[in-house]
């Protein structure tokens, strides 16, 4: 059916004006608060800066100080760690509760909102209560154990306790994503491997995983970003980088350069803008080798 | 076209819309109740103090409220900050422009503030003043011969409060709790530790002292030793002769008398047992005045400035003993405590007026007569006094102990810096994974390179 | 808009979604051609079906009706299922029924007694210190309900806007301006917070409201890049027709293509409370003091202040979550339909 084209203009330029109008709130904002800042990243950090004291240029000196700087590396390392310790079981925890999930029980619609719960709450306030669950004299997990254990002061356990919690907040979430992933496959593929003799492992491996492909490579790249930049929990359990450094990844060292401590700005930002690239080559990675994998096509 | 909407969202949105206007006056409740005591009082000028202290807190709402009274076109609020975070959201804040107009300033933070010119100079104007402030508080605070600061709290001595009923539980008596010496690597020379072990309970019932004690299920310490630099050891380095800063400002702590000091203080912790475990008390300063309010803890070792906590917080009988010496005698860490006008005050008139009173007896006085602290005003120092004998209580040990040698408080340009290098060490010091000499050495060069940077 | 409402993206409040969502997009739209499958295939459904979250009962529908072809169920396989999901859930409840439990006792009880006691006498002394004293709540509510009413507003209007422009309307450098929007997504807010503060204090915004506000209300990338999606898929007739019929293009904007998308709209505005209300970091550096301190910043302030006092801090948590939980209880459906929405394209 042809539409009338009475009203059209051709030319590409047709509705400038009026795009003008409608971007120009959001292209201000982007401009204002985006991509100016990281301009001023870029100045600041060549500057040195305490907050107190004038700013003072000092050329690449914050470059080579942040990249010769272990505590740097150390950060550096305490993110990956936290990423690698965080995601798989998540992704895996997800996957496994979604599948029981979707296996039709009654109650199973009570059981998703429950385990959603700790999503809706703020990281911050969820560290808070985990702070005291785990506290070495008077915390709920010691008592409720009969042990003194120090979850938050060793240096062998911090870590994980740091990731056990975020896994704890994040499954629910992310069993939902797969949920609606496995929902989505159509029943006439599991019906016709049914028919041809495949039983319930079979089609779980062969069939649905594949197929979850897309849900499997958002869940995975947007976790990684989301966990790259963990701060709020971290902060809450472990405020200033934890035991010999274990959990101080780099969002926090971050903070902590810039308004705890040594107050340098400078080299915060340096630290900001090497995690930055390093975190667009990860997602660049993982685009790449998901889109060689991904199972789009079923015929 | 569209369905009737249920919980309508025309609803909604209006209602958002509605949310936004008001949002849009960007109204907080906290700030309004500011300005409504203000304008209750048609006062023009508002100063705020920033302070980390409650207990001086009271006491200069009610010095506050006195001074409104004769100067009825000011007033005077109290933010309190706790000392956590104190020195860092002050950076902050004063970079951001947001400080108050009058802070509480410590000696050990006080060099960047007045390098970067933050601070009003104590001048002229206050040489009538100036006598009446306790000389040692005046120098502490005094740099190229400016004064930064009025001289508010002078803390004395560090001294030991204790629980009378756990002292006769364990069949000791106050007396005994004088004249204790402390020797590094224990031995006969040491008289603290005995009591010590005495005084510690496990969950069994078992004392320290006895066979088939079990530390690491405590259910009572003897002792308050923990990462406390004004009230545990500053004060054991000071009595075994050794040193923390020397005079250049460079970081000296891990000198064989101060290691012997950190070495008995860890061993207090983690091989007899007798305080509690460093995972509580590393980022909790609070944790062992708590637990000794709690009567956890028989001897809870601190300064005046928690005189008034013991004296409103504990439920049972409770008294100040001299603090334990060392070899080289009972040597304690003495400080003052200044308040500093902001040098980019909004009303920097009313910010003087404010410092005035604060600096003069009528002003300081309530500092004393609450019994929060001991004023560094010498004309309010009695209300002090009268204040407590009147509860009872016998501070004098406070003051005996700040007139015996002392170790001067840390101090230097980027103390900040060095704290936050030196601490990380100093946790794993005090849980016992790192060997005390050799994490010492490791703090100590972080903490100077942090401070040179 | 800032990286700092990577708010936006289901995930966390500081995340972002990758470029590589345009390719996601194009792969789900190959996805969404085959035959048979459930969601976003406009072609054959109408936009309003396709994206209200009411309607959109996959999960259950779907589990449903497979379930009854099921041809033979395990007895002893749905009884784990139902052991392993009966712990997950406790798991799940049990820090917040602790956390509530402790705000609930006395402070003498607390320290007297294991954890797991229920408290006795139940006591509201926490609260109404929380409440009476000098770290009330009751500020920092009504300061985040502000903040976020504004920031939702705003977002909400002003991408619905943008995306209309990239979706329906024809101009020069549309694609690369698109490009630009979904490239700035990447940004890490821990980049952004730093010159952004620095910024505001050399204009003196420092410890505003309209510093919680500003960065976040003009619009977020992430809704662009959905709403846009969403109104890719309504037809061009139905805007033609209107045309014809004399509207302008704000009034199809405003009265066709929004109220057909009240399902993603729904959902964004959800994602958007979420992420903000929860909002830490910049809260953490733009304000100071007691005036403009949001919620999240508050709790961690009393939790400083109180250091260990834990009844006190569980009471301030229990106050900080309480808003969202109720809400959640409110809107569960909508709210986890939603969730299941975005993430699945």
């Amino acid at each position: 059916m042809q539409t009338s084209h009475v009203q059209r203009s051709p030319g590409r330029m047709r509705h400038g004006r009026l795009a003008s109008v409608l971007l120009a709130p959001s292209l201000f904002g982007l401009a204002a608060f985006l991509v100016f800042p990281i301009l001023v990243v870029l100045w600041l950090s060549l500057n040195r800066w305490d907050l107190l004291t004038p700013m003072r240029f000092v050329g690449l000196d914050n470059y080579f100080d942040v990249l010769s700087d272990p505590t740097f590396g150390n950060s550096m390392l305490r993110t990956v760690i936290f990423v690698v310790l965080v995601i798989p079981l998540q992704v895996a925890l997800g996957l496994f509760m979604a599948v029981l999930l979707t296996r039709g029980l009654p109650g199973s619609g009570l059981f998703r909102v429950i385990y959603v719960i700790p999503w809706i709450c703020a990281p911050l306030a969820l560290g808070v209560v985990w702070k005291w669950i785990l506290a070495p004299y008077d915390g709920a997990l010691n008592n409720l154990l009969g042990v003194s254990v120090e979850w938050l002061s060793n240096p062998a356990l911090a870590m994980p306790a740091v990731a056990g919690v975020t896994i704890w907040s994040q499954v629910g979430y992310t069993t939902l994503f797969f949920i609606a992933g496995l929902a989505a496959i159509p029943d006439q593929v599991i019906e016709a491997a049914q028919l041809d003799g495949a039983d319930g492992w079979k089609i779980f491996w062969q069939i649905k995983l594949p197929l979850l492909g897309p849900t499997l490579f958002f869940v995975l790249v947007t976790g990684v970003i989301s966990a790259f930049q963990a701060f709020d929990q971290i902060y809450a359990l472990t405020p200033n980088g934890g035991p010999q450094g274990t959990t101080d990844v780099i969002a926090s060292r971050i903070y902590l350069e810039a308004f705890q401590g040594g107050f340098n700005l400078g080299r915060a930002l340096v630290m900001a803008l090497v995690s930055f690239v390093i975190l667009v080559i990860i997602t660049l990675v993982q685009q790449r080798f998901f889109s060689e994998r991904i199972t789009y096509d079923l015929s | 076209m569209t369905s009737a909407p249920t919980l309508s969202r025309r609803t909604l949105m209006t209602g958002l819309a509605g949310a936004a206007l008001i949002g849009a006056a960007g109204c907080s409740p906290a700030a309004q109740q500011n300005q409504a005591s203000a304008s209750a009082s048609g006062a023009p000028a508002t100063v705020t103090v920033r302070l980390w202290d409650e207990q001086v807190q009271k006491a200069y709402d009610a010095s506050f409220a006195e001074f409104s009274k004769q100067n009825p076109e000011i007033t005077v609020k109290t933010v309190l900050v706790p000392w956590a975070d104190y020195f860092t959201k002050l950076r902050t804040d004063v970079s951001g422009g947001n400080a108050d107009d009058i802070v509480m300033m410590n000696g050990s933070y006080l060099q960047p503030y007045v390098t970067s010119g933050s601070l009003m100079e104590i001048g002229a104007d206050f040489d009538s003043l100036k006598p009446g402030w306790v000389p040692a508080a005046v120098e502490q605070y005094t740099r190229d011969g400016k004064l930064w600061g009025v001289p508010q709290l002078t803390d004395g001595g560090i001294a030991v409060y204790y629980n009378k009923k756990l002292l006769d539980e364990a069949g000791i008596t106050p007396e005994q709790l004088n004249g204790l010496v402390w020797a590094p690597d224990g031995g006969s020379a040491d008289t603290l530790l005995p009591i010590l072990k005495k005084l510690t309970i496990d969950a069994a019932g078992k004392r320290g002292d006895e066979s088939g004690f079990n530390g690491s299920k405590p259910k009572q310490w003897g002792y308050s030793a923990a990462q406390d630099l004004q009230g545990i050891y500053y004060n054991f380095i000071g009595s075994n002769g050794g040193q923390f800063q020397d005079a250049e400002g460079t970081f000296v702590f891990s000198s064989p008398e101060s290691v012997a000091a950190f070495q008995y203080i860890v061993d207090l912790i983690n091989k007899h047992k007798v305080s509690p475990a460093a995972s509580n008390t590393n980022d909790n300063g609070d944790f062992t005045r708590d637990q000794f309010l709690q009567g956890k803890i028989a001897l809870f070792q601190s300064g005046v400035y928690n005189l008034k906590n013991v004296a409103d917080g504990a439920k049972f009988e409770w008294g100040i003993a001299p603090m334990p010496a060392g070899p080289k005698g009972a040597v304690s860490v003495v400080n003052s405590i200044i308040v500093s006008g902001n040098a980019k005050s909004d009303v920097p008139e009313a910010t003087r007026k404010v410092l005035q009173w604060l600096g003069s007896a009528d002003g300081a006085k309530f500092i004393g007569s609450s019994g929060a602290a001991m004023p560094a005003v010498t004309g309010a120092q009695a209300a002090f006094s009268d204040y407590w004998k009147g509860q009872n209580v016998d501070p004098s040990q406070f003051a005996t102990q700040g007139g015996m040698p002392s170790i001067s408080a840390p101090a230097g340009e980027n103390y900040g810096a060095a704290f936050s290098a030196w601490k990380p060490t100093f946790n794993e010091i005090f849980l016992g994974r790192t060997p005390v000499a050799e994490g010492l050495k490791k703090a100590q060069d972080a903490a100077n390179k942090a401070a040179a940077s | 808009m800032t990286s700092a409402d990577r708010t936006e993206v289901p995930g966390r409040t500081d995340q972002a979604a990758p470029a590589s969502e345009v390719d996601r997009a194009d792969g789900a739209a190959a996805l969404s051609e085959r035959p048979g499958t459930r969601a976003h295939n406009p072609a054959q459904r109408p936009a309003a079906d396709r994206v209200a979250p009411d309607q959109h009962a996959a999960p259950e529908e779907s589990t449903g009706v497979r379930s009854s072809r099921r041809k033979r169920r395990n007895p002893l396989a749905d009884a784990l299922t139902y052991a392993v999901l009966l712990v997950a859930a406790l798991l799940t409840l049990g820090p917040f029924a602790l956390s509530f439990m402790t705000a609930f006792k006395s402070p003498g009880q607390f320290a007297s007694e294991p954890a797991l006691t229920p408290p006795n006498p139940v006591t509201t002394e926490n609260f109404t210190r929380l409440f009476g004293g000098d770290y009330s709540f009751i500020s920092p509510i009504a300061v985040t309900a502000q903040v976020v009413a504004l920031i939702l507003v705003g977002q909400l209007a002003f991408s619905i806007m943008a995306a209309y422009a990239f979706a329906k309307l024809r101009f020069a450098y549309r694609d690369t301006l698109f490009w630009v929007y979904l490239a700035t997504l990447m940004i890490p807010q821990v980049v952004i917070v730093i010159p952004l503060y620095a910024m505001m204090v050399q204009s003196g915004m420092r410890n505003t409201f309209w510093a919680l506000v500003l960065p976040f209300m003009f619009g977020s990338p992430y809704a662009v890049f959905l709403l846009r999606e969403h109104f890719r898929g309504i037809p061009d007739d139905l805007i033609d027709a209107a045309r014809i019929d004399g509207a302008g293009d704000w009034r199809i904007l405003w009265q066709i293509v929004v109220p057909l998308s009240r399902g993603i709209i729904a959902t964004l505005a959800i994602i958007t409370v979420v992420s903000h209300w929860n909002n830490f970091m910049w809260p953490l550096i733009i304000t100071t003091g007691r005036d403009w301190q949001v919620i999240t910043v508050a709790t961690a302030n009393l939790q400083s202040q109180y250091n260990a006092n834990w009844t006190l801090v569980m009471a301030a948590t229990t106050v900080a979550m309480a808003p969202l939980l109720i809400l959640f209880g409110l809107f569960q459906r909508t709210i986890v339909n939603s969730i299941s929405l975005t993430g699945f394209k």
